[in-house]
Parts: structure tokens; sequence; C-alpha cells
């Protein structure tokens, strides 16, 4: 072990290993920023640069490396720290960066999500905070051009009707994707809410001391988070368009949506989602997807979802959506624990099931009847009009 | 290795906290370049232990913030006293005190209630230790605020103007990650993961934790732990509970793990209902005969 010898300041050969080890690491696509190659610097000259070990353990510390990205800094730390010393390292070569189904890499995976919805014009509107409370809840005919498009069942209807039926898409997803916070915030006096103490008494100095009114504090509505799990296997295929429809509509209202088509192959397809178009997106999906409309596994494709998302898309504030007839060719078994996993991490779990409008329906699927015990709320999906009595059950 | 980290090593295991070569390397770190610590890992990894540790070899006092969702501003850094402003403001009036007298005097210090974060930036005495705990657990928006405070170390309060660190404290934030944390956040510390410990700092911190516990029966509840974590179970048992789980023998004064035993108490560690049906008496004997075997085979090697 020949590394440059213990010194008051980095030296210049210390600082070029370093920068060399950051970009290493950036091509990997592991993310070092500067200030982090600063840390790591002032981290080298207070510890012992003999101890490779001790090296290591240091830049891991202050290059804030991950577990998941492990691997790819003992590979990098390998070729640009240890080459000149000859002792090549046996670490096991980092896991492939994606999963065998999703197409998006990993690494950028949050970031197209941040960006890709990124128009502030998407950015869901401001609502006054007590909009929902007072709103009803949607069961009330609109217009006769609306009620026509009410009973339509989703497999006939075409692009023009998606269009139409827009408006209250977006009201079932507003309901859908907003929520209480727990924080509070002022409001004007008139509002209903709690009293704040704090903005009363400072008011009260005005009339010297004196309650004249109180000032209010309410709990905002905030944006939820939402993962959608939409089927397109072929028993779904004609529902499909009024999926992404639906998709699209949650995306506007949500803070964060999450989108993923699923059939034999979980993909994450939320980048997608922002063309404006719907013919040219399903055309896109369709190429993407690797076979679209063919057998579903739905256990399997819930477990692949557990298993590389579940921690970082889901969460107490996460609601998640499956739209899927729930007939399954795999494990059922294995529907039943992943559900069970999703509900365990998320806010509130529904399963939208076209099938389930036939007044004969029973969850009988093995599929279906293995994620049951596990739903917050089984609900047909068939035409608008379900759509629309799911709304009550959305209270925030 | 550094003097000064093999050192802080062996302080933290005679307070009961056994550390690692990365645990000791990031606390002494942390404290050489001034960076709050962000700590990750599972449950029951240690990962509070650290600031409870830290805070007693510097001698100086534990400040702790509990993060959970809806926490904000005033329960963090701090509230003015409503019921003592009130009671000054009527006394005021009898005296006929002037309106900017009288703000002056209830929005002073003496009717602040400090929070934990402004208690950490006031103390007077030497840097206190500030354990940020499940941060994940708070809102985004206190997230953000956050990042404020421990960029600068001074807080704004309106009515009494800025309020600089007088020691800037010792920060140790956790997270559980139930959500990502932000990027800015995640930059302004140092970061240290900790995962679950293997077989021999686990006996090692049984050892130092359990006197009671011999080091036969250490080796077996570790290893036998060690069994259980590999096992796909929804909530894998952290260090904390298998510190339960020995004490709960001792008591039972067990010297060896035993399949009946076990199944009794195994509540100790296993706390899902999913997880602990997966485990049939059949399953346990098995485990228990491994974490037997992998004594012999260590007393035999």
């Amino acid at each position: 072990m020949t590394r440059p010898a213990d010194s008051a300041g980095p030296g210049n050969d210390l600082l070029v290993h370093l920068a060399r080890l950051a970009s290493a690491l950036r091509v990997a696509g592991v993310r070092v920023s500067l200030s982090d190659e600063i840390d790591a610097a002032r981290a080298l000259v207070r510890i012992d640069l003999g101890d490779v070990d001790e090296v290591r353990r240091a830049l891991r510390c202050t290059l804030r490396i991950r577990p998941a990205d492990a691997a790819h800094f003992e590979q990098a730390f390998a070729r640009t720290w240890l080459d000149a010393d000859d002792q090549p390292r046996s670490d096991r070569p980092p896991p492939p960066r994606q999963g065998p189904g999703v197409k998006v890499p990993a690494r950028l995976a949050p970031l197209a999500a941040a960006t890709d919805g990124g128009d502030p014009r998407n950015e869901p509107p401001e609502e006054p905070p007590e909009e929902p409370d007072d709103e009803p809840d949607g069961d009330r005919p609109g217009a006769s051009a609306q009620a026509l498009h009410r009973r339509k069942p989703f497999e006939l209807c075409d692009e023009r009707d998606l269009a139409a039926m827009e408006p209250i898409l977006d009201r079932l997803a507003r309901r859908l994707a907003t929520r209480r916070t727990r924080r509070w915030v002022p409001v004007d006096a008139r509002a209903r809410g709690r009293a704040d103490l704090r903005r009363s008494l400072r008011r009260s100095l005005a009339t010297g001391g004196e309650l004249v009114t109180l000032a209010r504090r309410v709990r905002p509505v905030e944006a939820a988070r939402l993962v959608l799990l939409c089927d397109t296997s072929g028993s779904m295929e004609a529902h499909a368009r009024f999926l992404l429809a639906f998709a699209r509509s949650l995306r506007r209202v949500a803070r964060r949506t999450e989108v993923f088509a699923f059939n034999t192959e979980l993909v994450r397809i939320t980048a997608w989602l922002g063309v404006t178009r719907p013919a040219v997106m399903a055309a896109r999906l369709r190429e993407a997807v690797p076979d679209w409309s063919g057998g579903t596994r739905i256990g399997e494709c819930l477990a692949a979802f557990v298993a590389r998302h579940l921690t970082a898309l889901v969460d107490s504030r996460t609601v998640v959506v499956v739209l899927s007839d729930g007939l399954d060719r795999g494990d059922t078994a294995l529907v039943g624990e992943s559900m069970r996993r999703i509900r365990a991490r998320a806010r509130r779990v529904l399963w939208l099931n076209p099938l389930a409008g036939d007044p004969r329906f029973e969850p009988t699927a093995a599929g279906m009847s293995a994620a049951l015990p596990h739903l917050d709320l089984l609900a047909p999906a068939h035409d608008l009009a379900s759509l629309e009595r799911l709304l009550p059950h959305l209270r925030t | 290795m550094r003097r000064e980290i093999h050192e802080l090593d062996g302080e933290m295991a005679a307070l009961g906290y056994i550390a690692d070569e990365s645990i000791a390397t990031a606390v002494f770190l942390a404290r050489e370049l001034g960076r709050p610590l962000l700590v990750e890992g599972d449950a029951g990894v240690g990962k509070t232990e650290i600031a409870r540790v830290w805070s007693e070899l510097a001698g100086t006092e534990l400040i702790r913030l509990q993060c959970y969702e809806g926490l904000d501003v005033s329960t963090a850094l701090y509230e003015w006293n409503y019921p003592r402003q009130l009671l000054r403001v009527r006394m005021a009036e009898a005296s006929g005190q002037t309106a900017e007298a009288m703000e002056e005097a209830i929005f002073s210090r003496a009717y602040l209630l400090e929070r934990p974060l402004l208690r950490a930036l006031t103390r007077v005495d030497g840097p206190a230790v500030l354990l940020i705990d499940e941060i994940d657990r708070a809102d985004e928006a206190f997230e953000a605020f956050l990042l404020e405070v421990l960029s600068d170390f001074q807080v704004t309060i309106p009515e009494l103007g800025t309020i600089r660190a007088i020691h800037v404290p010792h920060v140790v934030v956790t997270s559980n990650a139930t959500r990502e944390i932000g990027d800015a956040l995640r930059r302004r510390c140092l970061y240290l993961y900790i995962d679950h410990p293997d077989v021999a700092k686990e006996v090692a911190i049984l050892r130092s934790r359990v006197p009671g516990a011999s080091e036969a029966l250490a080796g077996e509840i570790a290893r036998f732990v060690g069994g259980l974590r590999a096992r796909d179970l929804v909530r894998r048992p952290g260090v904390a509970e298998t510190i339960d789980w020995a004490r709960a023998l001792c008591r039972l004064h067990s010297d060896h793990l035993d399949p009946d035993t076990v199944a009794a108490t195994l509540g100790c560690v296993i706390k899902d209902q999913h997880d602990r049906r997966s485990l049939p008496p059949a399953e346990i004997a098995g485990l228990v005969a491994a974490a037997r075997a992998g004594a012999g085979a260590g007393a035999g090697g």
C-alpha cells in the first residue's frame, strides 16, 4: 500500500485520485456533487491514509454512498484508488442497474418522474381549503351529453367520448388524489377552523388585549401521491384506453403519480404519459410494453413492484390503485402476498375491476379473491356512472 | 487506523455501544468536519443510540426532536407562552402601559417556550448533541425548514429577530427510509448506513448489554436471529429486539436455546402476525438446531 503519506493538507496526488474516483462514480450513475468531494478531501487529511479500509470508510461516509450504490463504489474505488497498488480486488461486479421488466433505468426514474410532469400548467389547481367539504359528491346529472356518456361501457368509447369524459375523470382524480395534511395553516377569520391562538393574541394588541376576533387555522388539502397499476392484458384490452385516460387525469391533479402497466411484465410508464394526444400515447405504449394485451401474470408483476418500487414509491401518504379484472394465469398466492405488503405501507389500496359492474359479479377469479382481504375498496369500473359512485368513498 | 478513531471506537464500547469501524469513522468525521450525520438503516439497528453515546462521550446534553407527520415550527422550534402573555396584557391594562411597551414586554425571551431546535442552538454550556429522529416521518415542508436551520444554524423569530447558535450543536439525523428524504438534506449531511450486525458483532453487543447471558447463549441467540433475518420477513428483528430477547431468556434462566422456550418467547423478536405464522414448530426446531450446531462448529474449530 503506497498511498501518499499523511501530510498537513491534501496533496495534489490525493486530489487527483479523488477527482478520478468521483468522475468514475458519476459515469457509473452515482450522483456525487462537488461539495461531497470537498468534504471527502477534508476528511482525507484527518484520517490514516495508510489504512485502505479507513480511507474507504471515510470516502463512503463523505461521498454519501448509499447501500444501493455500494457495489459501484467498490468497483470505482478499486479502479481509481487501488490500481497503483497492484492488488486487484475481487469484489463482485455490481448488479445490473435495471431489473428485467423496467425500461426506465432505476437511477434516472425518479428524475424522469420529477421532470416530465414539470409543465407548470399541469400543476394541480390551488384549491380553497374548504372546497372538498362543500363539493357535491358528483352524483348529480350533468349536461345531457355527459349523461349519455355516463352509462356507455368503456369498451365502446372512442377518443371523442374519452375527451368528453375528461371533466368527470378529473373530478374523480382530484377526490382520489387529495387529502388533508396534518399541518396547520392560517385562514381568513370568517372561515371555519380551529382557533389560532398565536395570531389571535397578536391581533388583540391592537384592541388593548381584548380578543375581538379569533384568528383561525385549518389543515390544508394536499395532493397525495398515487401509484397506479394498470393491467393491459388481453382480457383488459377493451378497457385499456380508458385506463390510460384516467391515468392522465390523475397525473394532472396529483402531486406525484407513478404509473405502471403490467401483463406478463411490469413496466414503468410514468414518463410516457406526458404526451398530449391519447392515440399517440397508446401507440407508444404498445411499442414499449412487451406483449401488450397478451396474457396476465398479476402475481409476478405485483411481486416485482413490491420488490423494486414499494419502498421508494409507496408511503403512508400514497394511494395505490390497481386496475385489473383479476383474471390471473400465474401464482395467485403471490397476488395475495404482494397486496398484503402494499397495503401494509400504503394509505389506501383500491382495486377497480371492470367486471364488477355486472350484477352477477362475484370476486371469485382466483387472483381477485386472493387480493380481496387486502383491499380498502373493490369497485366496478366499467362505465363512468360506476366511477362516479366511487366518489363518496373517497372522502379524505 | 488513525488513533483517534480507534480510541473513539473503544470509548463508545465502554459506554455500551459496540460500534464498528465505519460507525466510529463516521462519528469522528462528523465531529471533525462539523457536519450533521445522517444515519439510515432498518428499525432497531442502533441509529438513535449513536446520539446517546455521542452525548455521553462529549459530556453534554442530548436534545431530541422526534419527527412525526404534521410536526411544525411551533413544536420543533419555539412557541409563545399564550397564557402568560394574556395574563401580562391584563395586568398591563390596569397599569396603563402603552401598547408599544406592552408588545415589547410580551414578545420577549421570557415569554418564549423553547422547543428542541431552539434549545440546541441557545445552549450556553458548549455544543449539545441534537438528535432529529425519524426525519422521514415529517412532512417535506418541515424537511425544507430543517435544511435551512442545519445550513446556517440560525433561526429567525419575527418578533425577536435572528437568533444565532451560541455553539453549533452536533447533529444526528436518523431515517428509517419510510420515504426518500430530499437530496438537499442528504447533501447537507455526512452519510452512514448501518446494516444488521454480523454474528460476531451481535455477540459482542449482547455480552455488553446483557451481562447475564453466557457466551454460548449469546452465540446461539445471534446465530438464530441471523437465521431469522435471512428469511423473507415483513419485519426483520433489529439489535434492540435481540437484546430484549436475550434479557427475557436470562430471566427464564435458559443456558441454551430449545425449541419450546424459543416458541414461547419469540414474541420478543417477531412482531408481525404473518411472520409468526410462517414459523411453525418444525421451522423453529430447524433454526434452533442450526444455531446450536454453529456453536459446536465454532468450539471445534
